[in-house]
């Protein structure tokens, strides 16, 4: 807390508030549409029928041609907000990692693990979004054929715990930021968190492994 | 006989030229039900008189002893050898203003916090100091007695990444000074006036969420859910102060906008 400077007079005001509103709800909008999302990829481990047709009915009601511009754009809004808040500065960098190190306290690692991984996310999700927005429609054997090959496979072998982590420790967040989880209820929507990226985990897993194992025509 | 600890002390005086930031080693035999407040008196007494640290109450209450144990905040008075590895490396609280070894002026910086919160009761009702007082809920007393607990040791602010990164942040016992004064009957100041207060990035909305200040407060507050209640708190009355039409609903009836009392950790 600064004890000895005035750089302006403070006025009141509400951005600060509104920016952490907005910041909130873009945050808990993209993992919505992650969850969708993973619903879609998913799908192809019953058959990769269910995933086209899933991906067809994107298509046919606009969707997919619509939807997915706007998640870009909800994705590069969420980075703009949060970016408020990531050390970019050297100097915070050294402080919040020597931070870190010396408290060894999970909850400010998760932390920096989220900061982390959202700008491993930004640059690779923004590379995903591009790349299939720009192959439409989606269909399980475009798909499949892009992921094998050995480039794009390292890709998503990455992607996806990235994104995986940084959803569910921003998810838990969320719900402590706004006192949705009080001191009590901590230690079980801890458990929470990890059995839910556990879950994502493994159907990502399987999902890309689905999709390596699956024969092109 | 007792383990031989090893101890691993941040020395530096910056009130001496010729003094260098530097880690000491100290070795002490281990007595039974030692804490670090007589490790450390042991240690100035028998090996380096220019040693300098904080104490007075060496019984958690006072707060003057906090510092970095092993990584973590804590009161030296509070923490026994024993619940420690044998190798013990003591560092001042990050932060504040540093006089010389483990020894921080937290006061100043509490001094402002308070000047900056307000933190007094704020009402236009003359007392009469000759009558008696009035009287409040025994549940609402209680409540706010839970809040007043803080011994401002700082421990809460220095394991605060927000606190470290960001000067202006106000931290866990500025925001919990407001949740007291916002429990209290006796305060007049509306949800507005201290939204003008902490209803900031300096304020209620820096916190990220670390809750590194719920896990090292040595007197347990319950921080996290002050925080947690203030940020709705606030996030509302802002939305309140846009659509003025919100205004009128109520939200201490619904559970939303509610105090949630400490709770046993
Ligand atoms: C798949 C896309 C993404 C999803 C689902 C997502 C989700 C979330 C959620 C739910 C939160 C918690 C929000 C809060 O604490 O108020 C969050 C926080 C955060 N996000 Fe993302 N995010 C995504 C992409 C990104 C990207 C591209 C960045 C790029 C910088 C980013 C940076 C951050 C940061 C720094 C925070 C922490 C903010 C804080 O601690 O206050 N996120 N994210
Ligand atoms: S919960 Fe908020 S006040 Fe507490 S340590 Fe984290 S950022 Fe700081
Ligand atoms: S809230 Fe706890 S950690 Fe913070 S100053 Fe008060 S007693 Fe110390
Ligand atoms: S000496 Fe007073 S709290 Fe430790």
């Amino acid at each position: 807390m600064a004890v000895n400077a005035t750089m302006h007079v403070a006025r009141p005001g509400r951005r600060d508030a509104c920016l952490d509103w907005l910041q909130m709800l873009s945050g808990a909008s993209l993992v919505l549409f992650m969850w969708c999302h993973m619903i879609l990829v998913s799908s192809v481990i019953i058959s990769p029928k269910v995933m086209d047709a899933i991906a067809w009915f994107f298509e046919a009601t606009y969707m997919a041609q619509l939807g997915g511009p706007v998640i870009g754009i909800v994705f590069l809004f969420h980075f703009i907000l949060a970016a408020r808040k990531i050390p970019f500065t050297s100097y915070e960098q050294k402080t919040i990692w020597e931070h870190a190190k010396m408290m060894m306290h999970r909850d400010t690692w998760l932390w920096v693990v989220q900061a982390v991984t959202a700008m491993i996310v930004l640059i690779m999700g923004g590379i995903h979004m591009w790349v299939v927005l720009n192959d439409l429609p989606i269909t399980a054997m475009k798909s499949a054929a892009r992921m094998q090959q050995t480039g794009w496979t390292i890709f998503y072998l990455i992607l996806l715990p990235m994104v995986e982590l940084h959803v569910s420790i921003g998810f838990y967040r969320i719900l402590v930021k706004w006192g949705v989880i009080s001191n009590k209820t901590r230690p079980l929507a801890k458990r929470g968190e990890y059995l839910l990226l556990a879950t994502f985990l493994f159907i990502g897993f399987l999902t890309i492994i689905r999709f390596l194992t699956l024969a092109i025509h | 006989m007792g383990r031989k600890l090893q101890f691993e002390i941040f020395r530096f005086n910056p009130q001496d030229p010729l003094s260098v930031p530097r880690m000491q080693t100290y070795f002490l035999e281990e007595t039974d039900k030692m804490t670090l407040y007589i490790a450390l008196n042991r240690l100035r007494e028998e090996q380096d008189p220019s040693l300098i640290f904080d104490f007075c109450c060496r019984a958690g209450i006072c707060g003057a002893c906090a510092m970095v144990i092993n990584g973590r905040p804590g009161l030296a008075c509070q923490t026994q050898t024993k619940d420690q590895p044998a190798k013990i490396i003591l560092h001042p609280l990050p932060v504040f203003k540093l006089i010389g070894d483990l020894s921080v002026d937290t006061g100043v910086w509490f001094r402002e916090m308070y000047n900056k919160t307000e933190s007094w009761i704020h009402t236009n009702k003359v007392i009469d100091p000759h009558q008696q007082e009035e009287r409040m809920e025994n549940e609402v007393a209680e409540q706010i007695y839970e809040l007043e607990r803080c011994i401002e040791c700082g421990c809460c602010i220095a394991a605060c990444g927000t606190a470290r990164m960001r000067d202006d942040f106000m931290g866990a016992a500025a925001l919990n000074r407001i949740a007291r004064f916002m429990v209290d009957p006796r305060d007049e100041r509306s949800e507005d006036d201290f939204f003008e207060v902490i209803g900031t990035d300096a304020g209620i909305f820096g916190c990220m969420g670390l809750l590194g200040c719920e896990d090292v407060c040595p007197k347990q507050l319950p921080l996290q859910n002050q925080l947690g209640y203030l940020r709705r708190k606030m996030g509302i009355t802002a939305v309140k102060q846009l659509v003025p039409a919100l205004g009128k609903i109520k939200l201490d009836k619904l559970k939303i906008g509610k105090f949630i009392p400490g709770g046993d950790k």
